[in-house]
């Protein structure tokens, strides 16, 4: 070769520039530039129908969420709905990847089942429920009827109640599957010799889930609940679709509460600032949820 | 695990089993047995199986219904784009990070991590406002674009995780044999990179094709609304269930087929990148 060591290094150095450069450009335009601009429309007042430009008005805003009901409401329901789900997905899907890893022979159709919701569109399938749980001519209605079960009947999305817990079930059909596929992968890399040497010492069924597999999927449970909290915190499509935040503010949450704000009375200032919360939000439960999985045993 | 499992025990796990497998295919099972009844029977009898196959739903949105036609097809549009950009853009990126790193790329990596875990909410306003100044709201490439920031930086991760297990000895030779970068990347790395380009494909793939938030901001007109978006809309006026439900059996068929023969791949990916991640 007629390169010198040093000139090669660099026409990779600079190859590797070129190969980053359309990526970087994309991620700048649509990710750095919008997080900035978020930041500074928080503080402001910019209403995208009538005002030309955005004003700065400081906190306002932020003031202004305090007093705000429908805001109140949407942070109070996002924050039930993540316990909710946060809590069912984990426990869910370490029970599937538990069973899954237990079922020796034979397990494609049950594994196929339970990972294909991840892949069919979510507001599709909240379509389909919205049928299923129809007062009138929804089959989960007429299936209890035929089984003799009529006085547990019910207009399953018109009652605040109910209409919670339908969102809170549809959302974790659709999610599921995913937290199960990283479950399984943790228990599967936990090394044979473990179990082995546990079941010598006698531990088997519950003592062994508590004393050998759990303390074994720390990193699991770190990759897991940051991915379970993001999934809650940004929870829209299911309310959305299913409930349309109804009945009355019942199912409403900040996510839907942003999107009305923005793109419905195009307050893009008040949005912004609402959106602001979120994140914060985001990486203040990201942050607990590493501090606690990460803790030893 | 030697110790054998008592017959109780395996009966008890396979029922379990068995019981959460069927609430996960049942819905669907009754979308695809509702897309072939006749609305008489989805309104008034309300059974699970049809009691006479018909095919006036899938009729309809075939022949009659030309604007289901126009939502598929923008679903199509915008996936198979949305795809094709990030295969490119990742396996280009990947590659960097992993073989030919300069002052800051490491960082960089770390930044595009940490834009995984940002909320689109944050980000969906100012994009609006950009692309509504910019007149590609209701555009092809004003949905096309922001649908990467779903997949791409899931995909960065995959591809460079899969390039920096490779060995340095396969470049070192190409280059001696006088490839430069690009030809090394082409033909060399990237045929063996395969595994990695289905994950990026399949997961984009779905992604893409059932994605709500970005379409239900962006896409205002109905003449280009993807079908997850439009059928949601559509369901007040039109109340004939089972024209939807063949719609909505048209579009989970593909991703459905696509993981099925895909599943051990995009699993074994969707780990790695998780836990690398």
């Amino acid at each position: 070769m007629q390169y010198t060591i040093g000139e090669r290094r660099k026409t990779k150095e600079l190859w590797g520039k070129l190969f980053v450069l359309p990526t970087c450009i994309f991620l700048f335009v649509f990710v750095v530039y919008p997080i900035f601009y978020t930041l500074i429309l928080s503080f402001c007042d910019y209403n995208f129908a009538f005002d030309k430009k955005p004003t700065l008005i400081g906190f306002n805003n932020f003031s202004n969420m305090v007093k705000d009901k429908q805001f109140l409401t949407a942070l109070s329901n996002t924050l039930v709905f993540t316990i909710f789900i946060f809590t069912l997905l984990i426990v869910l899907s370490l029970a599937f990847a538990l069973l899954l890893f237990n079922k020796k022979k034979n397990s494609w159709f049950y594994r196929t089942s339970i990972f294909m919701p991840i892949v069919v569109p979510a507001s599709l399938i909240c379509l389909l429920f919205t049928w299923m749980l129809a007062d009138n001519f929804g089959i989960i209605n007429r299936f209890l009827m035929n089984i003799g079960l009529s006085r547990y009947t019910h207009n399953w999305l018109t009652d605040a109640k109910t209409a919670r817990w339908w969102v809170i079930i549809v959302s974790i059909w659709g999610k599921v599957g995913f937290s199960t596929i990283l479950f399984l992968s943790g228990i599967q890399r936990i090394s044979t010799d473990i179990f082995e040497a546990a079941e010598i010492d006698g531990a088997v069924g519950w003592r062994k889930l508590l004393y050998i597999i759990i303390p074994n999927l720390s990193e699991t449970f770190v990759v897991t609940g940051i991915w379970a909290i993001l999934q809650c915190l940004k929870l829209f499509v299911t309310p959305n679709v299913l409930t349309k935040g109804g009945p009355g503010n019942a199912t409403l949450v900040l996510y839907q509460n942003i999107y009305n704000e923005a793109f419905l009375n195009f307050e893009m200032g008040y949005a912004s600032s609402i959106a602001f919360v979120l994140t914060a939000l985001v990486m203040i439960f990201a942050l607990i949820n590493m501090k606690v999985s990460r803790r030893e045993y | 695990m030697s110790r054998k499992q008592k017959p109780l025990t395996a009966i008890m796990i396979t029922f379990s089993l068995l019981v959460a497998s069927l609430l996960f295919i049942l819905p669907i099972v009754f979308c695809i047995f509702t897309s072939f009844k006749e609305s008489i029977e989805i309104i008034k009898d309300v059974t699970f199986f049809p009691h006479m196959w018909s095919l006036v739903n899938y009729d309809y949105v075939f022949v009659r219904g030309t604007k289901y036609l126009t939502y598929y097809l923008n679903t199509i549009i915008i996936t198979v784009s949305a795809v094709t950009i990030t295969l490119l853009l990742s396996s280009l990126s990947g590659y960097s990070f992993a073989k030919l790193p300069f002052k800051g790329s490491k960082a960089l990596l770390g930044v595009i991590l940490f834009i995984l875990a940002f909320p689109l909410a944050a980000l969906l306003i100012p994009i609006y406002i950009m692309e509504y100044s910019l007149g590609i709201i209701n555009t092809y490439l004003g949905l096309i674009l922001p649908n990467l920031l779903l997949i791409l930086p899931f995909s960065v991760f995959i591809m460079s995780g899969t390039f920096i297990d490779m060995s340095h000895e396969l470049e070192d030779s190409a280059e001696i044999d006088g490839c430069n970068v690009p030809q090394t990347w082409w033909h060399i790395m990237l045929p063996l990179a395969q595994n990695a380009l289905v994950v990026v494909l399949v997961s984009g793939f779905y992604s893409v094709w059932g994605e709500y938030t970005i379409s239900k901001t962006l896409a205002t007109k109905d003449s280009i609304m993807p079908i997850s978006v439009a059928l949601t809309l559509l369901k007040s006026e039109d109340w004939n269930y089972g024209v939807l439900a063949a719609a909505i059996t048209m579009s989970i068929i593909p991703p459905i087929t696509i993981f099925t023969i895909f599943q051990n791949n995009l699993v074994e990916g969707m780990t790695a990148g998780a836990i690398k991640g």
